[in-house]
């Protein structure tokens, strides 16, 4: 399953596209590439990548911009950042910026394939939920714990993102811009009823009939803001746990 | 600096000061005024020094390094009473110096101490002085001279060790950066090379097409890594310019066919054809042009205007290269001309700093005038073989 995963290469040396797109091919991936960061968001405009290979330092965009606009149109990109400068600066902003690792050139080819696949094997969470702050701390939190993280701000773009992926885990918000987060609920069960779901609210009262009723229907757990950051992780670690068998 | 030439120096300077036998005996004569005295001297020394937090922090190892250095300032000032003022005494004074900078003591608290020191001696002199007043004022006239020269000897060493390790530091500073340009522009290649020897090895059933494309890959790499060493090598050891008359009109044409200007870029070339002969060497000019117009072109991504123009001046004649590019933010201009400075992702940054250098070597000279965002213009100045007029101004 991982190995029909899609991997996008960016590198102003052409050759190294070519090379990467070979190696990565051969082993059963689909590969795209582009020489610098604006043919890059074009194809991921198109398409979301699981994994995004950057060389650092390209002209007309570097591979640390370039990854920030990549992060707001696909959040569930994992970025490996290749550089051949032994910096310890860039690494440590590319890390910062979210990327997930920082690999020195000439790369070992071995310990790319090796860090592929671990990044393919990282659960895959959804978030909805109409607070962007929200979203980014959670994304920052949850990457750092080893998910993978998409982000929808409301309905469509959850549904949109449900045909896409085949997520692990959905965090739903019972109160969203267009009407409750029962919907998205039912969509989950339809489209993904491999994941399991965990409700979110800052309503604890007025929602609590709500929120009990989608428990009743087989949400997995629930979540009260103020998040409780260490409930919510073990929540989010017991039910992957749960599911690894299955995968 | 070797012994012989510091001991010459320290006796230039005794003829400046004037000292002579006769001093040297004088300050001999205190021994015995003093020698009860010095105990206070000493702990007065290092009161003073305890008393400037950038002279104390040298003194890393508390009161027993103090204790040390106190025994070592006896000997000093017992070497500085002691009337033999030979190459071992110089030495030992230039060694204090050198020590200075070692553990990083500014020059101007051993000044500051020095004058501390100074003032106690000569309290001593005065205070207990019983001869005739005259002769307190050729002793006090004496010492002064020998601690001055004293101190002249620990600056100097001080100022050439200081310089030494500077120089030292800037050329490792410089290797560093070296390094730095050369890691990239040889990762590069390195990493295509790589990648392709991965894939000619693990690939599962690569066509004969695609190992071949990988061969001829591996092989262009190779020769780009060669070229980033060749062009390193070239910097390093330019050959002296042949310095003859030649049409510089001629020598720009050849840089243009060489460099051919991308079809978005328009050439305006303004070269009279009353102009004099260049004196120079005409392979290396070449040189210049040719990175000129390839900096002007790669300034210019989207299109633009190339415009070269000649002129004559005051002892030679000047060559303008202008583009209507991106031009270079103020705070890189003062920059751009130095080796393994780049503003852009590729190359070594060797271009415009070899066309300097050239231009230099070949009595001329290079500036540049920027605007961002609306280009740059770099100006060769070259000699004619019949200048002008004979000076420039």
């Amino acid at each position: 399953m991982t190995h029909s995963a899609s991997i996008l290469v960016v590198d102003d040396e052409a050759d190294t596209c070519r090379n990467l797109s070979d190696i990565l091919t051969d082993v059963g991936y689909q590969v795209d590439t582009a020489l610098d960061g604006f043919a890059a968001l074009k194809l991921v405009r198109q398409k979301c990548y699981d994994i995004a290979l950057l060389d650092l330092k390209m002209p007309g965009m570097d591979g640390l911009t370039l990854y920030r606009q990549l992060r707001k149109i696909c959040s569930k990109t994992v970025a490996l950042v290749v550089t051949a400068y032994a910096n310890e600066a860039t690494a440590e902003e590319a890390l910062a910026a979210g990327a997930w690792q920082v690999l020195p050139k000439p790369v070992d080819l071995e310990r790319l394939l090796c860090l592929v696949e671990e990044a393919l094997n990282q659960p895959l969470v959804l978030i909805v939920d109409d607070d962007p702050d929200l979203c980014a701390n959670l994304w920052d939190l949850l990457r750092e714990r080893g998910y993978r993280v998409v982000i929808a701000h409301e309905e469509d773009e959850a549904a949109h993102h449900l045909q896409e992926h085949a997520f692990s885990i959905v965090l739903i918000d019972m109160k969203l811009p267009r009407g409750d987060g029962s919907q998205v609920f039912q969509r989950v069960r339809q489209s993904n009823p491999q994941a399991h779901t965990v409700v979110i609210t800052g309503h604890r009262v007025e929602l609590d009939p709500l929120v009990q009723r989608v428990l009743a229907e087989g949400a997995d757990a629930v979540c009260y803001k103020p998040f409780d950051v260490p409930h919510l992780l073990s929540t989010l670690q017991r039910l992957t746990e749960r599911s690894r068998p299955q995968s | 600096m070797n012994i012989e030439d510091i001991y010459r120096r320290y006796q230039e300077l005794q003829v400046w000061v004037g000292w002579t036998e006769e001093s040297a005996r004088r300050v001999a004569a205190t021994v015995e005024l003093i020698t009860p005295h010095l105990v206070a001297l000493i702990d007065d020394f290092y009161d003073e020094i305890g008393r400037h937090p950038n002279a104390r922090k040298v003194i890393t190892g508390g009161q027993a390094q103090i204790e040390r250095l106190k025994g070592t300032l006896r000997q000093w000032l017992r070497e500085l009473l002691s009337g033999r003022y030979d190459r071992d005494y110089v030495a030992r004074r230039w060694q204090v110096g050198w020590r200075h900078v070692e553990i990083g003591l500014e020059q101007v608290y051993t000044n500051a101490a020095l004058s501390r020191l100074r003032i106690g001696l000569m309290r001593v002199l005065h205070e207990n002085w019983s001869g005739d007043q005259r002769d307190l004022q050729e002793t006090v006239r004496a010492l002064n001279k020998l601690l001055d020269l004293d101190l002249a000897i620990i600056e100097d060493a001080y100022q050439y060790e200081y310089a030494a390790r500077l120089q030292r530091s800037e050329r490792l500073a410089a290797i560093g950066q070296v390094a730095g340009g050369v890691a990239h522009e040889l990762r590069n290649p390195l990493n295509v090379i790589k990648t392709s020897v991965y894939f000619l090895l693990n690939a599962h059933n690569p066509s004969s097409e695609k190992r071949a494309e990988h061969l001829q890959r591996i092989e262009r790499h190779v020769s780009l890594a060669d070229g980033v060493i060749t062009a390193l090598s070239n910097f390093a050891k330019m050959p002296a310019p042949k310095r003859m008359p030649f049409a510089v009109e001629q020598c720009l044409r050849e840089a243009l066919e060489t460099n051919p200007l991308p079809e978005t870029v328009q050439l305006a070339l303004d070269c009279p054809a009353s102009l004099s002969p260049a004196l120079a060497d005409i392979d290396q000019v070449r040189i210049v042009f040719a990175n000129l117009i390839r900096n002007a072109c790669e300034a210019m991504p989207q299109g633009g205007q190339l415009s070269v123009t000649t002129r004559v001046v005051s002892g030679g004649m000047e060559i303008d290269v202008a583009d209507t590019g991106t031009g270079i933010p103020p705070e890189y201009l003062s920059r751009v001309m130095e080796p393994l400075y780049s503003t852009k992702t590729r190359g070594l940054g060797l271009g415009l700093s070899i066309a300097r250098a050239i231009v230099e070597k070949n009595g001329g000279s290079l500036r540049v005038v920027s605007k961002p965002g609306k280009g740059s213009t770099f100006t060769v100045f070259l000699q004619t073989e019949h200048p002008q007029e004979t000076h420039r101004l």
